[in-house]
């Protein structure tokens, strides 16, 4: 075990479950990996298009424990996020303009690489974690029975702290993340322009 | 994965009509004077023949136009070969014919009953010209208004009449496909409110 003092308000925050469970050594499925299943919520900083927080999307992971404490491993996560706009004349072209209000749409699909540093490989397994890779985004605006897209590529990295509890042997576990991400996506659509994403969130889940 | 997307909630939408304009943006309208727009509206069926809309709501829709019209600064006359500038409504009640057409306009020109340009009283064997692309498909229950150049439109068989203005208004999901006369004067309003271009 490491020392305590790596754990500082975590590990308070979680005593009540260690003392709950009777916490073996090694709790994992398979100790060399992890794998996480989580509900998401995500809340954009002011993406210029939809900007309310939501808890629709998932995330799924998994890593292989290439020295004791440092796994690499893969991600892949969706979200959406939408924003009512009320009615409005919108500029089309220098020939056209529409009035509509709309539901806009922001979807995130990031994709990679993750890696973990786990602080401790016991039942308690708090971590640091970056992702890397990835981000298909479609912004999208629907109106009436129409919608008006684009869809987008850019380049995303998340750091992350979170942990992963596994109250019981050779069993399924919990899993608890915080997040920020980043990403290079650009999209227009109607005369609404989005210059890169970021997002912050939590994650939970199960691990096994 | 890319069905893992939430669809946005539609209920949220409101129910007033969906208003598009285009205008031609080489035309001076300041040029214009005089108009037509004829006492009924075309009705786009699902009968080859035309119909024509002609009761209380469909007065309230044309009169609505002659009141913006006015407004802008031009003149209503009753002879519609003397006129500078055509207004022709249309009311799709059905896409019967539109059927394996691209979703893209002018569509309904292919409606057998559809205005056609010699019905300005010339001879534009080419038919229509639209300066700018029509992106909107086909629906039932939509507001279609074309003012069409008559001053000056070249004749012959290869000429074309120019739509230097059209509005297209529309906002029924299912149910009944009868305007809603409140809502697409409303509407109709609107079409000029977002085109300041057409005052003189």
């Amino acid at each position: 075990m490491k020392t305590i003092k790596y754990f500082t308000l975590r590990l308070m925050a979680v005593a009540a479950i260690a003392i709950a469970f009777a916490l073996p050594a090694k709790a994992q499925v398979t100790p060399f990996t992890y794998f996480n299943v989580d509900w998401q919520f995500n809340a954009p900083i002011s993406n210029n298009f939809a900007n309310k927080a939501s808890g629709w999307g998932m995330n799924f992971e998994g890593g292989y424990y290439v020295l004791p404490d440092l796994s690499i491993g893969a991600f892949i996560n969706y979200h959406t996020n939408n924003e009512y706009i009320s009615r409005q004349t919108l500029p089309i072209s220098n020939s056209a303009a529409l009035t509509t209000d709309q539901q806009h749409s922001v979807f995130q699909l990031p994709f990679g690489f993750a890696t973990h540093y786990r602080f401790s490989d016991g039942a308690c397994q708090p971590y640091i974690g970056l992702k890397l890779g990835a981000n298909y985004t479609k912004m999208s605006s629907d109106f009436y029975i129409y919608e008006v897209k684009d869809n987008t590529w850019g380049f995303y990295v998340s750091p992350e702290i979170g942990m992963n509890i596994y109250p019981w042997t050779n069993s399924i576990g919990f899993h608890l993340a915080a997040f920020y991400s980043y990403s290079t996506n650009k999209g227009t659509v109607f005369n609404y322009d989005m210059d890169k994403l970021n997002n912050f969130g939590f994650r939970v889940g199960v691990a096994f | 994965m890319v069905s893992c997307e939430k669809d946005p909630d539609m209920d949220k939408l409101d129910n007033e009509y969906l208003v598009f304009t285009s205008h031609d943006t080489s035309t001076k309208f300041s040029d214009f004077s005089t108009y037509y727009i004829p006492d009924s509206i075309l009705v786009i069926g699902d009968k080859k023949d035309p119909e024509y809309w002609k009761d209380e709501n469909a007065q309230t829709l044309i009169n609505t136009f002659v009141t913006k019209m006015n407004a802008a600064g031009y003149t209503r006359i009753s002879e519609k070969e003397d006129a500078d500038l055509g207004l022709q409504v249309s009311y799709v009640a059905s896409t019967y014919y539109f059927q394996g057409y691209y979703n893209d306009g002018p569509w309904w020109g292919y409606y057998p009953g559809y205005w056609y340009p010699g019905y300005w009283g010339g001879n534009w064997g080419g038919g229509w010209y639209y300066p700018y692309p029509i992106t909107y498909s086909y629906s039932t229950g939509s507001l279609l208004a074309d003012m069409v150049n008559l001053k000056n439109a070249p004749e012959g068989q290869k000429e074309k009449l120019t739509v230097v203005w059209n509005a297209y208004i529309s906002g029924l999901l299912g149910g009944s496909s009868n305007l809603n006369v409140n809502r697409a004067t409303t509407a109709i309003n609107q079409a000029f409110t977002q085109s300041p271009y057409l005052k003189k």
